[in-house]
């Protein structure tokens, strides 16, 4: 067994509270991300685990044990590191049997297991190498062998992918998802990369100000996000403020600052107050674009349909494009205020500055926040 | 004012600095290393060939240092066979391998103890070491004596409070001669290992800790080996000093070393030849035994960067 368990975990550093109150159980075989912004705490909660940073409040348990006050050599987890700490003056077979030599494991064996980690990690050939002399890739790959062979119970993580270029940093990813799968150990994974995260985990958890905001599935997690801050930092969003307008049995009406009314379902479990002040989410992928409608209306700009009570739609004026591979990003002005829309390039219909062009989305895919972050249950 | 001292001085440095890009590589290097070499040549070459020529002359008639223009191994033959001499060589290597082992261990521990500090500590403990180099050697090695003689202050607090009835007999003596001599090169070995241990990285100690390395072993796996360049450095500087140490042994100490006696051969008793050849002598001992600390040093640790 070697569930963890943290429970109230915190670090202070003098006056700066590094991580508060992190409790969060963390399953036998699990890969569970924590994400976060640089200084949301993160590595230092990877670090209390490993025994590297002790806690100056909470316990973590591994297993059946209470481990807070073992130090890190006694603690059957194993860290890889953001720079991968591997030891220069070693040879890298020499690094990978270093766990195993200190387990005072035989020559041969040791010899042997390094071996096979090496060749679990494609770099075999390079066992007699200076790990000096390696690449970056290759410098991970061997990091993660020499945590490998001392057969952890847990394996932390920290950034260890942060570090690499694009390509080979996704071909990681999918490696250490294999080794996940395959050794059937519960993995921690420290990461900012929203797009690892949701590569990787089994569990996200996502931290800021030192704090776990929120701990879920991918798809939880971005769909039901808990406040503001996770909505903005998972992906790409369109915030617009906002005040409750009028509440209706089945619907909120918010009056937004692109001028237009905006028709949110809801069946009032969270009470809102008329002129409450709201953030209002639209991410990119709920909006569906197309060419203005023929200028009947009265002021095409804010002109408003709102048929069968939660379409919502919106028409403003394209104010650049910019091209980002296999989207197009359209900058929209409306009213005083602009949002961003996206188009993926195989899709038809290309617009340019200048151009009218008609937003739509369904009023059930906005995410609603009040002042203080929390979001509302509509 | 500032600025036109400026532009004569970067102009100064263009006109220095346009010939000397337009030589070959291997030349300006060569031109580059001219006033060391110049300046090496003056004052170490051309002093140690006239050394070794007076190492090679017959002993001086009454009242002359040495008989110039004679040729003679006597003094050689006088260093490697009589007693005294191979007293007095045994004697300095005594306190210089026992004050390196000593200066380089406790340097070690030092080292690591600034790296680890932060903020205030941190400073304070290198102010510490650096402190002592600002008084010179001399007061510095004297102050030993009332300090740690028989009748001085370490031993009266000792037997005022009991732990003594005989008082210790440090000063004068090997011992005194080896405490003083180590707080003489202590700093450097402590600076020249710090040096090295300045630029590594402490993840790495974390991650053999990790791997189940305990604290101690952590140390003597990871840290040892990269600080072993500057353990090295620390050790030939503390070794050659410390053999060659007068100050220290005449002041603390109650016998001849090498150095003592070469002052005395030279200054009293004008017996040039044996005192140029005991000093050959001694360069030659050193050498090897310096060269045989490195290798068995450079075992252990990762390559020393001889740049």
């Amino acid at each position: 067994m070697s569930e963890i368990e943290l429970s109230g975990l915190e670090k202070r550093y003098g006056d700066e509270l590094a991580v508060e109150d992190v409790s969060v159980t963390i399953e036998d075989g699990e890969l569970l991300c924590l994400l976060g912004p640089s200084g949301s705490g993160k590595s230092t909660t990877l670090r209390m685990i490993a025994g590297l940073t002790s806690p100056t409040d909470g316990t973590v348990r591994i297993g059946e044990d209470d481990v807070t006050e073992r130090p890190a050599y006694d603690r059957t987890t194993a860290t890889v590191f953001q720079d991968w700490a591997l030891f220069p003056h070693k040879t890298v077979l020499e690094n990978v049997a270093f766990g195993l030599r200190m387990q005072s494991t035989s020559t041969d064996e040791r010899r042997e297991r390094a071996r096979e980690m090496l060749d679990r990690v494609e770099m075999a050939e390079h066992a007699d190498d200076n790990p000096t002399n390696l690449s970056g890739g290759q410098k991970q790959r061997v990091a993660l062998a020499r945590s490998l062979a001392v057969n952890p119970d847990v394996l932390l993580l920290d950034e260890p992918l942060s570090n690499l270029d694009k390509r080979l940093r996704e071909d990681m990813q999918i490696e250490l998802r294999e080794i996940h799968e395959d050794l059937e150990k519960t993995f921690v994974h420290v990461t900012h990369d929203q797009d690892e995260a949701f590569t990787l985990a089994d569990r996200i958890g996502i931290m800021a100000d030192g704090e776990l905001v929120q701990v879920g599935d991918p798809h939880e997690v971005y769909e039901n996000p808990k406040n503001r801050f996770i909505e903005g930092f998972l992906g790409d969003t369109n915030f617009l403020a906002g005040e409750v307008a009028r509440t209706t049995a089945e619907s909120v009406v918010v009056e937004t600052e692109l001028g237009q009314e905006m028709i949110l379902p809801s069946d009032g479990d969270d009470a809102l107050a008329v002129g409450e002040s709201l953030t209002l989410s639209l991410r990119p992928e709920v909006l569906t674009i197309g060419e203005s409608p023929v200028a009947n209306d009265a002021d095409p700009e804010t002109a408003t349909v709102a048929d069968g009570g939660t379409t919502n739609e919106i028409v403003g004026t394209v104010e650049n494009a910019i091209y980002r591979g296999s989207t197009v990003r359209y900058s929209v002005a409306i009213e005083n205020s602009s949002v961003f829309v996206e188009r993926t390039v195989a899709d038809s219909g290309a617009f340019d500055a200048g151009d009218d062009i008609r937003i739509r989305w369904n009023g059930a895919d906005v995410l609603a926040f009040r002042e203080d972050g929390t979001r509302v249950d509509l | 004012m500032s600025g036109n001292s400026n532009a004569t001085a970067s102009g100064a440095i263009e006109r220095l600095w346009k010939p000397l890009v337009a030589r070959s590589r291997s030349k300006r290097a060569l031109l580059l290393m001219a006033p060391l070499v110049i300046f090496e040549l003056l004052i170490f070459v051309a002093p140690f060939l006239i050394l070794l020529r007076i190492s090679v002359s017959e002993a001086g008639e009454r009242g002359t240092a040495y008989a110039e223009g004679t040729w003679s191994a006597d003094a050689y033959a006088n260093v490697l066979t009589s007693e005294v001499p191979r007293e007095v060589i045994v004697h300095s290597f005594t306190i210089g391998l026992i004050a390196t082992a000593i200066a380089v261990a406790v340097g070690l521990l030092y080292a690591y103890a600034i790296w680890r500090a932060d903020g205030f500590t941190k400073s304070l403990l290198l102010f510490s070491v650096v402190l002592p180099l600002l008084t010179t050697l001399v007061v510095k090695t004297y102050a030993f004596r009332p300090l740690l003689s028989p009748t001085g202050t370490l031993n009266s607090l000792l037997e005022s409070v009991g732990l003594l009835s005989t008082p210790l007999e440090i000063v004068p003596g090997l011992a005194g001669a080896i405490v003083g001599q180590v707080y003489i090169v202590l700093p450097y070995a402590v600076l020249a290992i710090y040096s090295v241990l300045a630029t590594m990285d402490w993840q790495l100690v974390e991650a053999a800790r990790d791997l189940g390395a305990s604290r101690p072993r952590s140390v003597l796996e990871v840290v040892v080996p990269q600080a072993m360049p500057g353990i090295i450095v620390a050790t030939v500087i503390s070794f050659a000093w410390s053999v060659g140490s007068y100050a220290a042994p005449f002041l603390l100490g109650d016998d001849v070393t090498f150095a003592m006696r070469v002052e005395g051969q030279i200054l009293r008793d004008f017996q040039w030849p044996t005192a140029t050849a005991l000093s050959v002598v001694m360069i030659a001992a050193m050498l090897v035994v310096i060269s045989a600390l490195v290798a068995v040093l450079s075992r252990f640790g990762g390559e020393v960067e001889y740049a």
